[in-house]
C-alpha cells in the first residue's frame, strides 16, 4: 500500500498527562512535550507501531490511546 | 561550575561509612539481609498474586524493618507479587493510596513525608506540575552539561593513575550526591555533611536558607532558581508558586529519593556487567546497548524492591479481602521477574526488546528523577568505558555480591584496569 494511505492515530488526554515522559522514553520519534509540559504527537509515524504501543503502555496514568491505526507491511 | 571543582577533597572515609550498606546507617532497612531473595519471590508469585504479610517476613528475613509501608504495627499488611497485580495498585491512587493519611501532610511541615511523595489527587497534581518540566527527557542534556559529566570525569581523574579503583563507593555512591547538591548550589564541602543530615532536616533547611533567598534575588541556571520560579495557573486562573518550606521539601525529596538509589542501581549495572564480560565487552563495542544495559539493571534488580500503598476502602483484589486502612506492599523485585510478562524473566538480558518495568513505580506517583537517574548512570558507566580500558574486576579482591532487603546493592565493586 502506498505511504500516504497509511495511518495513524493518537490520542492524549492532557487532563490525564503529568508531563511523565515515558511515551518520550519509548517512542522519542512520535512524542514530545508542549511548554505546558503536556505530551503532544509531533509524528504518529515517527515509531515502528511496537514501540508506539510500547509507550502507550508505559503511559502511567492512561493518558495515550491509539484510536486508529492502518498500516499493511 | 566551579563547586565540583574540588572533588578531591571529598573524605573518602567519610564516604565509604555513610554509603557502607552494611553499616548501622542502614541496618533499619535491611542491610543486613545478604541471601538471594528471588528465588522465594518466584515461589510466592508463583502460589498467588497476594499474600497476607510483609514482604520481609514472606522471604524469611526475620529482622524488623522500617521503609516505605512499615512497620506500622497496627495495621494489617499484605504484599503483593505479580507485575498486574503490583501495577494496577499503582495506577489505582484513589484505592491505593501513597500515604496513610490520603488526605495529605499539612503544608508548612518541612520533611519528605510532608513532599508530594504522599500527597495524594488534585494537591499532588498541581505540585507536580510546577517541578516536573526541570524533569523531563528533554532536560537530561542540561543535568549533564551542567552537573553530571564534570562531576563523573573529576572522580575518574581520581583513580585513572592507580591501576585499580573501587567503584562503588568511591564512584557510583558519590555522582547522585554531587549531582544533586551541585544542582542546588551547595559547595561541595557542604555535600556530604547534606548527606549525613538528611534524618535532621533543620539543618539541611539552614544550609539552603540563603540559598533560596538569594535565588528568590536573582536567579541563576540552577535547580534552586527553576524550584524558586515555577509557576502554574490552574483551571480557576489562580497563579501558584512553590513556598520557601515546598522548596526545602523538595530538596529533601531529591536527597533523599535520589542520591541513594542512583548509586545503589549504577552498581548493579556496573557489578551485573563486569561478571559478565562478553556482555561488558559488547556494550563497550555498541553504545547503543549501554541504555539497554540500565534497562535491564532495572528490571533485574531494582535497588528498592518494594514500595507500599494504603487501602482506602474495603476491596476484593486478586482474590484477597483487603480491608481499608491495610498496608499494600508492592513487591516490584518479584513483579519485575514475573515470566506472565518476560521470557527467561532470572536471566539478565541487555537484548531484550524494550518493556516498560515497575522499577520506577507507575501511576501518578511514578519517579521524578527517572529521566536524570538514567542520565547519570548512562554517563557514569559510559566515561568509565571510554577512559579505563581492560575494565575488569580484580581477581584477587572479595568479589562483589548484592545484599539488602528493601535497599539492595553492590556490596565493594574491586576492578582493575589498564
Ligand atoms: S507517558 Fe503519559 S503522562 Fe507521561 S508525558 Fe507521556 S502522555 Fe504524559
Amino acid at each position: 500500500m502506498p505511504d500516504q494511505e497509511r495511518t495513524r492515530e493518537i490520542a492524549v488526554d492532557r487532563e490525564l498527562c503529568m508531563g511523565s515522559g515515558m511515551c518520550i522514553v519509548y517512542a522519542p520519534g512520535t512524542f514530545a512535550h508542549d511548554e505546558a509540559t503536556k505530551a503532544i504527537v509531533i509524528d504518529p509515524m515517527g515509531d515502528a507501531i511496537d514501540a508506539v504501543r510500547i509507550a502507550i503502555e508505559a503511559c502511567p496514568t492512561g493518558a495515550l490511546s491509539l484510536t486508529s491505526e492502518e498500516e499493511r507491511g | 561550575m566551579s563547586e565540583v571543582d574540588d572533588t578531591q577533597t571529598l573524605d573518602r572515609e567519610q564516604l565509604r561509612r555513610l554509603f557502607d550498606l552494611r553499616s548501622s546507617y542502614n541496618a533499619h532497612s535491611g542491610g543486613d539481609y545478604t541471601d538471594d531473595p528471588y528465588p522465594m519471590w518466584a515461589q510466592l508469585r508463583a502460589r498467588a498474586a497476594v499474600h497476607e504479610g510483609t514482604v520481609h517476613e514472606l522471604t524469611g528475613h526475620a529482622g524488623a524493618a522500617s521503609f516505605h509501608g512499615l512497620p506500622f504495627p497496627d495495621r494489617p499488611h499484605f504484599s503483593a507479587f505479580s507485575f498486574a497485580s503490583c501495577d494496577t495498585a499503582y495506577r489505582d491512587d484513589e484505592v491505593f493510596a501513597s500515604s496513610p493519611d490520603a488526605a495529605g501532610p499539612e503544608a508548612d511541615d518541612i520533611s519528605v513525608t510532608s513532599s508530594m511523595l504522599s500527597m495524594g489527587g488534585a494537591r499532588h497534581r498541581r505540585y507536580r506540575s510546577l517541578v516536573q518540566p526541570s524533569f523531563v527527557p528533554a532536560k537530561a542534556q542540561w543535568w549533564i552539561a551542567n552537573w553530571i559529566e564534570r562531576t563523573v570525569h573529576l572522580l575518574i581523574d581520581g583513580f585513572v593513575d592507580d591501576g585499580r579503583a573501587e567503584l562503588n563507593v568511591d564512584f557510583a555512591a558519590a555522582i547522585p550526591v554531587l549531582t544533586i547538591t551541585g544542582s542546588f548550589g551547595v559547595p561541595v564541602e557542604q555535600a556530604l555533611v547534606i548527606r549525613e543530615s538528611l534524618q535532621r532536616p533543620m539543618e539541611i533547611v539552614e544550609m539552603l536558607e540563603p540559598i533560596v533567598a538569594a535565588r528568590r534575588e536573582k536567579p541563576r541556571d540552577d535547580l534552586i532558581s527553576v524550584l524558586v520560579e515555577a509557576e502554574y495557573t490552574d483551571d480557576d486562573g489562580v497563579t501558584h508558586r512553590l513556598s520557601d518550606a515546598e522548596v526545602y521539601s523538595f530538596a529533601m525529596l531529591l536527597l533523599a529519593a535520589g542520591s541513594g538509589t542512583t548509586w545503589k542501581q549504577m552498581g548493579i549495572t556496573i557489578t551485573a556487567l563486569l561478571q559478565r564480560p562478553d556482555v561488558l565487552a559488547a556494550v563497550r563495542e555498541d553504545r547503543q546497548l549501554l541504555r539497554s544495559a540500565i534497562e535491564e539493571s532495572l528490571r533485574w534488580m531494582p535497588t528498592d524492591p518494594m514500595f507500599s500503598r494504603w487501602v482506602t476502602r474495603d476491596v476484593d483484589f486478586h482474590g484477597v479481602q483487603l480491608p481499608r486502612g491495610a498496608v499494600l506492599h508492592l513487591c516490584i523485585g518479584a513483579a519485575n521477574r514475573d515470566p506472565a510478562r518476560w521470557v527467561r524473566p532470572e536471566q539478565f538480558d541487555v537484548r531484550r526488546a524494550p518493556k516498560p518495568t515497575l522499577a520506577f513505580g507507575s501511576g501518578p506517583h511514578i519517579c521524578i528523577g527517572m529521566h536524570v537517574a538514567r542520565a547519570e548512570m548512562a554517563v557514569g558507566i559510559g566515561a568509565l568505558l571510554d577512559r579505563l580500558p581492560n575494565l575488569r574486576l580484580d581477581p584477587d579482591a572479595e568479589p562483589p555480591r548484592f545484599i539488602g532487603m528493601y535497599e539492595r546493592g553492590a556490596t565493594a565493586i574491586p576492578v582493575l584496569f589498564g
